[in-house]
């Protein structure tokens, strides 16, 4: 696929140009707050100006109030990337893509924003009013796997083009920070006192921003000069919902699959960079593994902090920007290297010729993803091509009755105590299900019956593939109880850490060691053919023989179903 | 001291999702990290949250939470001293 024009919207500018212009000047927005949101304590994040993004909105649009602010800068940041092509955003062929891993969750308190319906707080129903805005008429796919999201919507992206259904696909990466988001970092002693220090010795923890970033991609390759790609991977570490592989497993997994066979060729990788002790540790050894201690390496979240849905969208533009000028971007709020490998961490602007990139990311549910462009690639072009595929397991798990392979299972109890009761049927000694929330106890149970008769040995490069309407807004709305009231505000780190829907995913990955390929996507409507077609599109990676995937929906107690398959490629 | 670590006890419980446990299968000296009850990173930071919300302590740091979690009589010796509320 080729991408043919893109967009940058953050508190740097509202274009890309002036995006890259203030970055190579060392700019950022990263700020202290102090008794924002009501939060008792104060933060430092990269945020937009209270109101800059609806008057912003206005110049394109005079039914402001008919959007949330994080639609409004999606809308924006789309607006200006179709702009500069002749593509009609409402043609059938064109799909979009969202990345983002909160969306509206600010919703979840009455007060904000009150003339906006609710139901808005799905990830779903939000893309839809996004892709309508464009008269867009498919159902557009949420990418929501937590901080990687945004290069998995390029892989989605990718994948789905392949079908020749759609000519283009517009990917945008958008996410508004809000208390919710705040209080749970803060509850996890995840962030930053100051502008954070990627790789660095002092450095203590990440910041979070706000952004939108848009690529407008093509099928069609024909024209070799421009950027390419067709080399995208995601792998899991299958060690911790939250922490990353000490060994940065996952990453160095999905390192190794992108890497060109002339490392040399590479102007760069643009690194994760949170700036938390961990994450940037894990890093290092995933490129030292990967052989890549003399390839130059940066980190950019020191200008934006974590812009999370967008940070792999964002994130790829800017590298694309900075090899287009031959130059590469500076790690701001690097000065000491403070992680285990000597990594060539570039910290002032340094020329290159080389004209390709990979940029990394990882995420909560230990999801980690690699991305290579190239610019003006003489390669063959690299069409996903996506195999046939038996399905040689099924599982269909409702409140009211559970089916393995088409046989009844015999149970007594319905809705949650079902999930308990097949607990003590099928998974021994596993207290960890205890702890996880209503979603992933679903999955993980679906997953054990699903697995019964299969030799685990044989799922290291497993995928785990889910779709899902409401993803995980019962924990969204639980976790917002404890921080909703100022007199009891204790953010509760447990529930936080599942306000992501791919964390069933990570627990799947982790329960039985599969290293391949996670992702949650969300979708308004149970579309068939669609949460197929996104189940099988982990076979485009051919290190990818297996996959547990399916429709995984837990509405309330009463109101769930799981319904998976284990997919084996066909030989 | 004894009742404070009974009540302790059930709010670890409670607050860890610790379904399968009842009060007496935790012995008050037992590490509560790595071997003993399997406790986690994120476990830490609850406990974190437990000790404000409980006792109006405010740990700032995972790590000096690291000598106070050991057990249920660090925890509890270090609540009498240090308590709020």
């Amino acid at each position: 696929m080729e991408c043919i024009a893109d967009n940058i919207c953050s508190p740097l500018g509202w274009t890309t140009n002036e995006n890259f212009a203030r970055v190579m000047h060392g700019e950022s927005k990263l700020t202290r707050h102090d008794g924002k949101w009501n939060l008792p304590r104060p933060f430092v994040a990269s945020l937009f100006p209270d109101g800059a993004i609806a008057e912003r909105f206005s110049a394109i649009s005079t039914d402001a109030g008919r959007y949330t602010r994080f639609e409004q800068l999606a809308i924006l940041s789309i607006s200006y990337a179709l702009a500069q092509t002749h593509i009609d955003a409402a043609d059938k062929r064109v799909l979009f893509v969202l990345s983002t891993t909160k969306g509206n969750v600010e919703l979840l308190d009455d007060e904000n924003q009150p003339n906006i319906p609710r139901e808005r707080i799905r990830l779903g129903k939000s893309a839809a009013v996004i892709a309508r805005f464009f008269g867009n008429p498919n159902q557009p796919v949420v990418v929501s796997n937590a901080c990687i999201s945004g290069v998995c919507a390029q892989a989605t992206a990718h994948r789905l083009m392949q079908s020749g259904r759609y000519t283009h696909a517009v990917v945008c990466g958008c996410d508004v920070q809000s208390k919710f988001i705040v209080s749970g970092f803060q509850s996890f002693k995840a962030l930053s006192s100051e502008p954070c220090r990627p790789f660095d010795a002092h450095r203590t923890g990440l910041n979070l921003g706000e952004a939108a970033a848009t690529m407008i991609l093509r099928a069609d390759e024909s024209t070799a000069d421009g950027w390419t790609s067709g080399h995208i991977a995601i792998r899991n570490d299958a060690n911790h919902i939250s922490g990353p592989s000490r060994t940065g497993e996952g990453s160095f997994r999905a390192l190794r699959r992108v890497l060109p066979d002339d490392t040399a060729r590479l102007a760069f990788v643009n690194l994760h960079g949170t700036a938390t002790p961990y994450n940037d540790e894990m890093e290092s050894f995933a490129i030292a593994r990967a052989g890549l201690l003399h390839t130059p390496v940066n980190a950019l979240k020191g200008y934006y902090g974590h812009t999370m849905g967008a940070a792999g969208v964002l994130e790829t533009i800017l590298s694309m920007r900075a090899v287009e000028a031959g130059t590469i971007i500076p790690t701001r709020g690097f000065g000491t290297l403070g992680v285990s490998n000597k990594l060539n961490i570039i910290s002032r602007p340094t020329s290159t010729h080389e004209r390709e990139f990979i940029k990394l990311l990882s995420g909560f549910g230990g999801c980690n993803a690699a991305v290579r462009w190239v610019k003006d690639s003489d390669e063959a072009s690299s069409t996903p091509i996506i195999p046939k595929a038996d399905i040689i397991s099924r599982v269909h798990l409702c409140s009211e009755s559970v089916e393995l392979n088409g046989r009844p299972v015999i149970t007594s109890a319905k809705g949650s105590a079902l999930l308990a009761e097949l607990y003590k049927q099928v998974a021994v000694n596993y207290p960890k299900f205890y702890k996880m929330d209503a979603l992933s106890r679903l999955g993980f149970i679906a997953s054990e019956l699903l697995l019964s008769d299969i030799d685990r040995a044989t799922l290291d490069d497993c995928a785990v593939m889910l779709v899902g309407r409401t993803g995980c807004l019962l924990t969204d709305q639980k976790y917002q109880a404890t921080i909703q009231h100022t007199e009891q505000f204790y953010p509760s780190p447990a529930t936080f850490v599942y306000t992501l829907s791919n964390i069933i995913t990570g627990e799947i990955a982790i329960r039985n060691k599969m290293h391949g390929e996670t992702s949650f996507f969300i979708l308004e409507n149970k579309e068939p053919a669609l949460v197929d077609e996104l189940i099988r599109s982990a076979f485009a990676d051919s290190e990818t023989h297996m996959v547990l995937g399916g429709w995984i929906e837990y509405e309330s107690a009463d109101r769930f179903e799981a319904t998976l398959g284990l997919y084996k490629r066909h030989i | 001291m004894n009742t404070l670590k009974e009540t302790l006890k059930a709010q670890i419980i409670e607050a860890l999702s610790l379904e399968e446990m009842a009060p007496a299968d935790i012995d008050n000296s037992a590490p509560l990290f790595g071997e003993g009850l399997g406790l986690d990173s994120i476990d830490a930071l609850e406990l974190i949250v437990l000790m404000e919300k409980e006792y109006g302590i405010r740990l700032n740091n995972p790590t000096e939470g690291k000598a106070i979690f050991a057990s249920i009589d660090s925890m509890a010796d270090y609540i009498e001293k240090n308590r709020k509320k």
